[in-house]
């Protein structure tokens, strides 16, 4: 029982992790970043560089953060800029990017499996059951992620100039704040925090040229229902991430997976505003 | 004269007849021809893979008809094609091949695929739906049916696909010819479709869906009919595949796959169905060719490509190409047929008959955003042959109260009647079909069809389009049609709407509105950023379309000036409540209006205010 409630809350932080930076990117952008999978894949194997050029463990994150934060930022300043007017042809264009960025991994490593060893081993005794204590502590740095991203919003002169740009884009232009440069480091957080989450997945997965792909839907999903709000992700997290971790280990992996994809997309179907303001 | 001849041939023949027609034969002539002298001049090994190409080509027709038509970008048309591959292998697999197999292995695909598309299109298509929003229901498609698959067993053979079952015994070359004049065959059909009057509709929904649904269009059930006969293809091309090579595979189905189609018809050309199948049959071609020499180079190219296209060329190559001929060769293109304006029988009867019959019925409406009340407790009638004039200060509620009477779903409390229905939750086209017509504050038409176009689509509701013929006519109503004629889009009717001037788009709008037939009319703010002389020229029209044909029109306006010319009432909203219902007399010398519009206040109100 114990085990199944620590999947739940784990399962949740994972998703939290891997989404909260397409979220960032809606949020502000309204367009859905196509490439959110592909920064995952480029965070895990910028830890596993990371790793090899003999980096400490803790700092291969860092490194995938800023990896993820500088090529996010290339990615926008030269594709993503011009396509402002088009927002599906946006969404079209960062699919192509995340095409390129696929292939690129492969042509620089291979399509083989890499390992990177996990910074933190063994178990620790919660709730009457052994648990991974890694997992545990995903569930502070997705805690910490959503604190640090609130801060960021709501306590700097940078967040305050997106909050303009998300409520009114032209009135903040005319306020003269520069609503490229927001789009442009929005565009690199996004990425950033894709490619960080890629990073701490390493411990638990594999690092491949596919490794980011499952992750996409659910990711998707989570961010059409939460509206585009961070809090509203974090509760879609727990709902949805809870169901999958309950449909997975009575059900099946199989019905497990599909659990966010299904659920989504009804409760979208029947709620088409999200869930922003339940 | 070519006029004889046509009155006395039916329409069809007509049709292939005319130059376009001869245009069209001559084209699925020499295609026709290529694919069946093909095998004999190629070498083996591309006849094979052209096979495969042909069938790709198939999906890539309907994702354009889909994305480059209708504007639904999916991910998912490849995931019909594998329903179609698995139902046929299965099929096979479990009853073995024969003829009555192999007719409802075909017949099951398309029906299978019409099934789940109904399904697909339910979930991802109703009145508020957004594009984004059903772009990311394609791909969840392909993601629950390849996990069936892989869970399916021995059933659908799991990662490995279903292999080794009996199958139609042709030669490749066989194939080849079957495969390519199926494909001619759906691009052919898909191309009378689309350059159909009913086939406007398509790219009427990519401009402008808000547009389509308030002229009482019921565009999610448009869009999911046009995907559920879209996924039937893709469904059969996906057995016919099945069918040439023995084998339906997880990667059929896939959405790597469905992302694979959505990039050949960008690169070829979306909204062009020969962009499409260049598109399908050349990146087909291209990969079987260079992926073994260079592996990874070649997808990596693709991407840049894709990338590129998208964002320095969104028409793709065969945009590009497009542009480029009628450029340096015009004279290749057949000018657009002359259209003749036509008076459609109207309701000239009714519009007569009635008395001072209500048309407008609003019995305290509110409108509140949580604890906001932008609207409350407004009740408002309107009868035949007024001209209501709804004016107040900027935020008084009143885009809010015409949105609340275009659109059921948006009013809080309170009941509307329109034509003496109930409006309650009922969505924009359903209203407009009680005889509600919207015009937008900013013109909204549709900015890549002709002015014929936009004013046929307007008519789409009552006279039914045809799928397969382009009609050289457009009958208007009295009322539209003098709209048409007054402003001057009668002798633009060939051009696209996006080149028309600012006035010339709000008379457009008017007209389409017109051209619905409507006994209430709402107008937002119709005469913002009109010349004096354009602005003149709408309170003529407007006062004799409601004098003529005793419509009920309602407007929001700002000019004091052009209210007083035009009204016969005027209603004034301020801070969400109906403040004043009377003359236009009475309300130009209250006080309240005085000091709404004179900005300060006077002494007697001040103190109620304070």
């Amino acid at each position: 029982m114990g085990n199944i409630l620590l999947d739940m809350i784990t399962t949740s932080a994972i998703l939290f992790l891997t989404s909260a930076g397409l979220l960032v990117v809606f949020g502000v952008m309204k367009i859905i970043n196509f490439a959110h999978a592909a920064f995952i894949t480029v965070g895990g194997y910028a830890t596993f560089v990371a790793h090899e050029i003999g980096l400490p463990p803790i700092l291969g994150p860092v490194f995938a953060f800023g990896v993820g934060a500088v090529l996010g930022a290339l990615a926008e300043w030269v594709i993503v800029r011009r396509l402002y007017a088009r927002p599906l042809d946006a969404i079209l264009a960062t699919w192509g990017l995340g095409l390129i960025l696929g292939q690129l991994v492969v042509l620089g490593f291979g399509r083989g499996v890499q390992f990177v060893p996990p910074p933190i081993q063994g178990t620790v005794a919660v709730l009457g059951t052994e648990y991974s204590l890694y997992r545990m502590v995903l569930i502070l740095l997705a805690i910490a992620v959503g604190l640090g991203f609130t801060a960021l919003i709501n306590g700097t002169r940078l967040g305050l100039s997106t909050r303009a740009v998300i409520m009114n884009e032209q009135l903040a232009q005319g306020l003269g704040i520069n609503s490229a440069r927001v789009r442009l480091i929005t565009f690199a957080i996004g990425c950033a925090l894709a490619a960080l989450a890629g990073s701490l997945l390493t411990p638990l997965t594999s690092v491949d040229p596919l490794m980011g792909l499952p992750y996409l839907i659910g990711a998707f999903m989570l961010v059409m229902v939460s509206g585009g709000s961070l809090p509203a992700l974090a509760v879609a997290c727990i709902v949805l991430g809870g169901m999958q971790a309950i449909i997975s280990t009575y059900l099946g992996s199989v019905l497990g997976g599909l659990t966010i994809a299904v659920f989504a997309a009804i409760a979208l179907r029947l709620r088409p505003e999200g869930f922003a303001r339940a | 004269m070519p006029d004889l001849a046509d009155t006395s041939r039916p329409a069809a023949m007509r049709a292939v007849l005319s130059p376009r027609g001869v245009k069209r034969t001559a084209i699925l002539a020499i295609f026709g021809a290529a694919v069946l002298v093909g095998p004999l001049v190629l070498d083996p090994y591309t006849v094979n893979i052209l096979v495969r190409a042909f069938f790709v080509a198939i999906v890539a027709v309907t994702v354009d008809i889909l994305w480059g038509y209708s504007g639904y970008l999916t991910f998912g048309q490849g995931a019909f094609f594998g329903l179609g591959a698995y139902t046929l292998a299965i099929t096979f697999s479990e009853l073995g091949f024969g003829p009555w197999q192999a007719i409802a292995a075909f017949g099951g695909a398309m029906l299978l695929g019409a099934l789940v598309a109904a399904l697909v299109g339910w979930l991802s298509f109703y009145p508020g739906s957004t594009p984004l929003y059903a772009t990311i229901i394609s791909l969840v498609l392909p993601i629950v049916l390849v996990q069936l698959i892989y869970s399916g067993g021995n059933f659908t053979g799991a990662s490995s696909g279903v292999v080794g079952y009996f199958s139609f015994t042709f030669m490749t070359d066989t194939w080849f010819r079957i495969a390519g004049i199926a494909t001619l065959a759906v691009a052919g059909l898909a191309h009378v479709l689309v350059s159909s009057d009913a086939g406007r509709l398509l790219r009427a929904l990519r401009d402008n869906e808000m547009r389509c649904a308030y002229l009482g269009l019921d565009t999610p059930r448009l869009r999911i009919v046009v995907l559920v006969a879209c996924a039937a293809v893709a469904a059969a091309a996906g057995a016919g595949y099945a069918a040439f090579g023995g084998i339906a595979a997880p990667e059929n189905a896939g959405f790597i796959f469905g992302t694979q189609l959505v990039v050949m018809v960008a690169l070829g050309g979306r909204g062009m169905l020969v962009g499409a199948i260049v598109g399908a049959l050349s990146i087909e071609l291209a990969s079987a060719y260079l992926s073994s020499i260079l592996p990874f180079m070649w997808e990596l190219l693709v991407g840049i490509a894709f990338v590129a296209v998208i964002v320095t060329m969104p028409a793709g190559l065969f945009g590009l190409l497009g542009a480029a001929a009628r450029r340096w060769a015009p004279w290749a293109f057949t000018a657009p047929e002359p259209v003749t304006l036509r008076t459609a029988a109207g309701r000239a009867e009714v519009a007569q008959a009635g008395t001072d019959d209500i048309v407008l019925e609003a019995n305290d409406v509110s409108k509140s955003f949580g604890a906001l009340t932008v609207l409350s407790g407004v009740s408002l009638t309107a009868r035949r042959g007024e001209l209501v004039s709804l004016v107040g200060p900027n935020g008084a509620g009143k885009t809010t109260l015409i949105r609340c009477l275009a659109d059921g779903r948006e009013a809080s409390s309170g009941a509307i009647r329109i034509g003496g229905t109930a409006t309650d939750k009922l969505p924009p086209h359903r209203v407009v079909r009680l005889g509600l017509g919207r015009k937008f504050q900013a013109a909204s038409v549709f900015e890549t069809l002709t002015v014929a176009d936009c004013l046929r689509i307007a008519r789409a509701g009552r006279d039914k389009p045809s799928l397969v013929t382009t009609s050289s006519e457009l009958a208007l109503p009295a009322a539209a049609r003098s709209v048409v004629e007054s402003s001057g889009l009668d002798a633009r009717l060939e051009d696209e709407a996006r080149h028309l001037s600012h006035g010339l788009k709000q008379a457009l709008e008017l007209a389409m509105v017109l051209a619905l037939e409507p006994e209430l009319v709402l107008l937002d703010e119709p005469t913002a950023g009109l010349t004096r002389a354009e602005r003149q020229r709408f309170a003529d029209i407007l006062t004799d379309v409601v004098e003529r044909e005793r419509l009920c029109v309602l407007i929001v306006e700002h000019d004091l000036d052009f209210v007083r010319q035009i009204s016969s009432r005027i209603v004034v909203l301020h801070q969400g409540e109906l403040a004043l219902d009377g003359s236009v007399d009475e309300v130009v010398n209250s006080q309240l209006v005085r000091e709404i519009y004179s900005g300060h206040q006077v002494e007697k109100t001040g103190e109620v205010t304070q």
